[in-house]
């Protein structure tokens, strides 16, 4: 690091640091830095935790310059030498183990959270010890109890690290910011924090009486937020709780307003805050990361269906090649314009093929347009036919008369029957009965939607299959991935519509759709 | 003896890939049969049949696997090729456990093709040579099998007779008689024939 640079950081760490200490020098033991709430500390860590070590010297200085500015070295020069020493050491080795224990510093897991919290909690309290040893050995404690100051540095530290540090750690990172940026265009973030602030003005002043009382009312809003914004929600509303507590602590008019206390709540509500959106991302992380594997799932299939459908022709084009060269080794020409023919046949059915899989990929993003119900009618007759091809399934297909027009992808809702009737088939053939039979309905069950009933004569799904089978890698074949229902479901609920399966002694699932005068 | 005319039996759903196979394997020197499916294969099957099965995996109704599996209950064992246009691993592993002579993915090699037809028919070729030796020996006597058990061993005449305690003279009767029942020309030629029949038991 350059010096230059290493002089600019300290010429906005020190002041930042001396206006922190100054501001929150509230209810001190005696006349020293022992107080229920020193966010400063969180400044000199977070600063040692991205900057290194090596600012330790510019703390130290910070440090005894703020107690001489801040409360005039209560215990003389040399006490706030030593007690500077103490205060800066133990922050540069909990900068320094948090930075040898944490992987990244944006607090991304649970266990990582842990960890800081961990690591925070242990530090403090003997830290806390420490600074409380040296006053008490040169005898400046006198009146005061020896572990009433330790617990309250030891929660002032604590709770000034674990508030203010994830907000100073979320400020230096960018994916945080730029999460914590939207959730503050969200409208709902506004009446948030308009509920969080009337919370805490209740607290303190609607309600009277003691404000530890009251408090455990801002858990309901906290857990409102972290539940929905996640750790970067959780980590602003604990910081504005704070800041609250604080005007709350300068406003009170009670002189003997139990501040420890207070901080203590302040404490719980914090790390149940962290932890609890903590959990939220991580539960968005695990969905997303199985929204992504569902797409590389289905563009797996989708692989796996282009291969078969471009390598038949493929086969038949190679074979002919193959036959063409023979014949014209041997001088047979009378044979090859038949067998060129073919060769130009099989080029123009994978050149199909190509066609098809280019219209799938335009569908890859939801194109609704109008669909009358007689062409769904017509797609859903060829699809089960093409399907059921020389299987002895007998079709039907009833259509309501007079149903409205759809409002749909027709790729896509195409893709889905095509799913629901493979798996009719499927069902029918595995352990299927003498009479197999298929039968799709359309009616409409309101003027919104129209339905598509596709019911077989196979044995139906048992109760507790019912809503399973739409789970993906659930699946009750032995191949397959168990992908198509949940896909298939995806789909439709993606058109506003719905697909469930009904409890019917025989197979059946509803289809639902929007209509276009719906949409 | 004239060996039985070997044929590739083709099945598969693809009207394309079935008559591209037939032409160019008919070109290749080889006789053709085509089935759209197992079913229609099944039907026309006939137990005398020889040759080679070449049948995709995905068929409509039974797969080509099911098929093979069909064949080896009716006591047929018709060599299978498996070919396929999803080369996947599991499918892959099913036909070697259901010992396929090869699994080819399409579009295949014309040449892995042959090779695989070629292994196929050297198979069937050995089954048929064996068969028409069991049924050559199934016209020898008891007495005539015995003394050619012996010969294949090595011993000569007078030993045999001690052996079977008949004299020197029928023994050599016995083995004209053998000689000229399966065609062979001097003892040479009947002891090979001996140790071949035992090797293919």
């Amino acid at each position: 690091m350059s010096p230059l640079k290493y002089v600019r950081d300290a010429l906005v760490f020190a002041p930042c640091y001396v206006a922190l200490d100054w501001a929150s020098y509230i209810d001190p033991v005696g006349p020293f830095n022992i107080t229920p709430w020193n966010p400063q500390a969180a400044l000199a860590i977070v600063w040692m935790l991205l900057g290194g070590v090596q600012h330790v010297p510019v703390v130290l200085a910070t440090i005894i310059a703020a107690d001489t500015i801040v409360r005039h070295a209560p215990g003389g020069y040399f006490i706030t030498l030593f007690t500077s020493v103490t205060l800066a050491g133990g922050y540069a080795a909990l900068a320094w183990i948090l930075r040898s224990l944490l992987a990244d510093l944006g607090l991304r897991s649970s266990r990582q959270l842990t960890v800081f919290v961990g690591v925070v909690l242990a530090g403090t309290a003997i830290v806390g010890a420490a600074f409380v040893g040296v006053l008490r050995g040169a005898n400046l404690l006198a009146d005061t109890p020896l572990p009433n100051a330790w617990l309250r540095f030891w929660i002032g530290d604590a709770v000034g690290i674990l508030v203010t540090a994830p907000l100073l750690l979320a400020a230096a990172d960018r994916e945080r910011r730029t999460g914590m940026l939207a959730l503050a265009r969200r409208r709902e973030t506004l009446v948030q924090a308009l509920v969080l602030a009337a919370t805490v003005w209740l607290i303190f002043f609607g309600l009277g009486g003691d404000p530890g009382h009251h408090f455990y009312a801002l858990f309901v809003p906290l857990i409102w937020i972290a539940a929905r914004g996640g750790m970067n929600g959780a980590i602003v509303a604990t910081a504005i709780v704070q800041l609250g507590v604080v005007a709350g602590i300068h406003a009170e008019s009670m002189p003997d307003l139990p501040v420890p206390e207070i901080q203590a709540l302040v404490a719980a509500l914090t790390l149940t805050g962290l932890y609890l959106g903590m959990m939220v991302d991580e539960r968005e992380r695990a969905a997303e990361s199985l929204r992504q594997t569902l797409r590389l799932a289905a563009a797996g299939d989708m692989a796996g269906a282009i291969a078969h459908e471009l390598n038949q022709p493929l086969t038949a084009l190679s074979n002919y090649g193959q036959s063409a060269l023979m014949l014209l080794s041997r001088g047979d020409a009378a044979q090859l314009p038949v067998v060129i023919g073919r060769m130009l046949d099989e080029s123009q059915r994978a050149s199909e093929v190509v066609r098809r899989l280019r219209d799938f990929f335009r569908a890859g993003t939801t194109r609704l347009e109008p669909l009358q119900a007689a062409e769904l009618e017509g797609a859903v007759r060829s699809i089960a036919q093409q399907i059921i091809g020389a299987r002895p399934v007998a079709l039907e297909v009833l259509s309501d008369p007079e149903l409205p027009a759809l409002f749909v992808d027709r790729m896509q809702i195409e893709l889905v029957l095509r799913n629901l009737v493979a798996n009719a088939v499927e069902a029918l053939e595995k352990d299927g009965p003498p009479d197999k039979r298929i039968r799709v309905r359309l009616h409409s069950p309101d003027p919104q939607h129209v339905s598509v009933i596709i019911a077989d004569s196979g044995p139906g799904l048992k109760a507790d299959m019912l809503e399973r089978v739409f789970e993906p890698f659930v699946s009750g074949k032995p191949t397959g991935m168990g992908l198509g229902l949940a896909i298939s479901r995806a789909i439709a609920e993606a058109h506003g519509g719905a697909l469930e399966a009904r409890p019917a002694a025989h197979g059946e699932f509803h289809l639902v759709l929007p209509c276009s005068h719906s949409a | 003896m004239q060996p039985q005319r070997l044929t590739v039996y083709i099945v598969d759903d693809d009207a394309s890939v079935r008559d591209s196979l037939a032409l160019m394997l008919g070109l290749s020197g080889y006789s053709t049969a085509l089935f759209a499916d197992a079913e229609a294969f099944l039907a026309a099957w006939q137990p005398q049949w020889s040759g080679c099965v070449v049948a995709d995996l995905r068929l409509p109704g039974r797969t080509g696997i099911e098929l093979q599996a069909e064949l080896r209950a009716r006591a047929s064992s018709l060599p299978f090729v498996i070919i396929t246009a999803h080369g996947d691993v599991p499918t892959a592993r099913t036909a070697f456990q259901a010992a396929a002579v090869d699994f080819l993915e399409k579009p295949f090699d014309h040449a892995q093709l042959r090779a695989a037809i070629e292994s196929a028919f050297s198979m069937e070729g050995r089954r048929l040579q064996r068969a028409a030796e069991a049924a050559r020996l199934a016209v020898l006597t008891a007495r005539e099998r015995e003394v050619l058990e012996h010969a294949a061993q090595g011993l000569h005449a007078k030993e045999i007779a001690a052996r079977l305690r008949i004299s020197p003279r029928t023994v050599e009767v016995h083995k004209t008689r053998i000689m000229q029942k399966l065609g062979v020309r001097n003892v040479a030629e009947l002891v090979r024939f001996a140790l071949s029949s035992e090797g293919g038991k």
